[in-house]
């Protein structure tokens, strides 16, 4: 059997979700953390559905308690001329939701 | 290379026969577009100089410098993709070179060397984007159905909008050929022309395409960050109406992320808008009406289809019957080939042996979009997850989301059709209208 990529950007396969789910990482973020998932260039669009299937089916179908991961400013990679010009102290500050 | 003036780069590349854009981080496997959305990260290259450039929303232009980024000695022969045909089902990176500080310091700059990603930008630094401050009643982020709708109802009603489209034509799915069938004005390209006759030059709407939302930021006023190619806007914003749409997504399985595997609405621009076929013979998987559609608009077409794979075991018969085998009741289980999809294996279930094999020259797989909730997430807005499609905006009948100056339509909020999607968006609109008329504001 080769591999089956979830994530792409990061290269982490379904064995790799598999055996840290086994370890014990039983939600996306702790996933996250400990395999790389959805921290590549994409930031999760390719694989964060894909992942949570598949947590829902290690965990015997339940779709209820699949959170996603915490979600930061940027959407996309942007350079960081895009912001250079706004001043420190200026910028808005994300209240915790 | 040739190309015709303003395609995209990865459109013109595909077409001159670019197999390998760029190798995978970990295990150096080939890379390629396929999302043609802006979204993945299969189409980064190096383009005059600058490093990670998606080449699919990247106009072409003559003298472009395009280079491949990782892997050794190039990206299209890698000799580090010895370290994926060796570790079998994979690394586990977490417990090796741990057992002595020297040896894991000394890994540590091994394999930073090995991944990394690409080299930094040539010349001089860019200089700052100015930024502008602007402050709008309601903005509309994504030009696709469901926003264009909710543009065009907002204007109705006389409200004014300023809407952002990352792309440099807004249209979203209406922009899709497979889509674009169907008489009494029902296609998608009929009904994109009609929503553009009622808001072309509207005052109430500021459409500014070109422009990527990049972040929301909750707080007693919405603060909307977008940018364009050479500025940035802060925008205060008393409404937002998220209309952000999906991201196209593959079937998963060994090798399903090879070069030459397409998301159906990738390969579908690929193919109606730019007449490019990037490998034959194609096959398709997947059950849906468009899906059948482009099939038999391939055959017309000239191309080869090797066949149509059908998890339904009785699907409708597609437009070109005859011309090519439909094989029902089957899933794509393994794709293999060097750098570029070869052949295609398929079985009764993903966890049953193979019972068939087909010669591929590029695979277009359907499978449903994931919604795009960040934006909406970034608001606090509530998130759920639907095994249909992904993590979703949640929405009430009038587009409502938890955070009262939200409001969400279309795709972002879960699977539909595109005429609900429309619908999705003229009822946002309405909602959002009365909630700032007072009428029937909602406060929680
Ligand atoms: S980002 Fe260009 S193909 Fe996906």
């Amino acid at each position: 059997m080769g591999k089956v990529i979830v994530c792409r950007c990061e290269d982490v396969t379904l064995e790799d979700l598999r055996q840290a789910f086994a370890a014990g990482h039983r939600d996306l973020e702790s996933l996250k953390r400990f395999t790389g998932l959805s921290t590549g260039f994409c930031q999760g669009k390719c694989c964060a559905a894909h992942a949570g299937r598949f947590l829902a089916e290690l965990r015997g179908g339940d779709d209820m308690v699949c959170d996603p991961t915490r979600t930061r400013p940027l959407l996309h990679p942007t350079p960081a001329a895009c912001f250079a010009a706004i001043a420190s102290g200026e910028a808005p500050d994300q209240e915790d939701a | 290379m040739p190309a015709r003036a303003g395609e995209p780069l990865a459109a013109a590349l595909l077409a001159a026969g670019v197999q390998v854009f760029g190798r995978s981080l970990k295990y150096h496997r080939p890379r390629g577009p396929y999302c043609l959305q802006g979204h993945c990260s299969g189409c980064l290259m190096r383009v005059d100089g600058i490093p990670n450039v998606r080449t699919c929303q990247t106009a072409v232009r003559a003298g472009m410098v395009v280079e491949r980024q990782r892997g050794w000695p190039s990206a299209s022969f890698d000799a580090f993709r010895a370290l994926d045909w060796l570790s079998g089902q994979g690394i586990d990176h977490h417990s090796m070179f741990t057992s002595s500080a020297a040896t894991n310091r000394l890994a540590a700059r091994f394999v930073r060397r090995l991944s990394g990603f690409g080299e930094l930008p040539a010349g001089e630094p860019r200089p700052p984007a100015p930024v502008e401050r602007w402050q709008r009643q309601v903005v509309v982020v994504g030009g696709g159905a469901a926003g264009l709708q909710a543009a065009r109802e907002l204007h109705r009603r006389g409200v004014r909008s300023t809407l952002f489209e990352r792309q440099e034509v807004a249209g979203g799915r209406l922009l899709d050929g497979s889509d674009s069938a169907g008489g009494d004005g029902q296609g998608s390209w009929a009904r994109l022309a009609e929503l553009h006759r009622q808001l072309e030059g509207s005052e109430n709407l500021e459409l500014l395409p070109g422009t990527t939302v990049v972040a929301v930021y909750p707080g007693d006023r919405l603060q909307v960050v977008a940018v364009q190619e050479r500025r940035t806007l802060v925008v205060e914003a008393e409404r937002l109406l998220l209309a952000c749409g999906d991201y196209e997504q593959v079937r998963l399985f060994e090798g399903s992320d090879l070069p030459g595997v397409f998301a159906v609405r990738a390969f579908d621009r690929l193919f109606y808008l730019h007449g490019v076929i990037p490998g034959e013979p194609v096959v398709l998987c997947g059950d849906s009406p468009r899906l059948l559609r482009l099939a038999g608009d391939l055959v017309a077409a000239g191309v080869e289809v090797a066949a149509l794979v059908s998890g339904a075991t009785r699907p409708p018969l597609p437009a070109g019957e005859g011309a090519f085998p439909l094989v029902p009741g089957r899933l794509p289980v393994r794709a293999s080939g060097g750098r570029w999809i070869e052949r295609l294996e398929i079985a009764p279930a993903p966890s049953e042996p193979a019972d068939g094999l087909f010669d591929c020259g590029c695979l277009v797989s359907e499978y449903p979009p994931a919604p795009a909730y960040e934006l909406a997430h970034h608001a606090g807005c509530r998130v759920d997850f639907d095994s249909a499609c992904g993590f979703r905006v949640v929405v009430d009948d009038g587009g409502r989301t938890s955070n009262a100056a939200v409001f969400a339509a279309g795709h972002c909020t879960g699977a539909m059709s595109l005429e609900q999607a429309l619908e999705a968006g003229r009822r946002a609109a309405t909602g959002m209208a009365e909630s700032l008329s007072g009428g029937s504001g909602r406060e929680d």
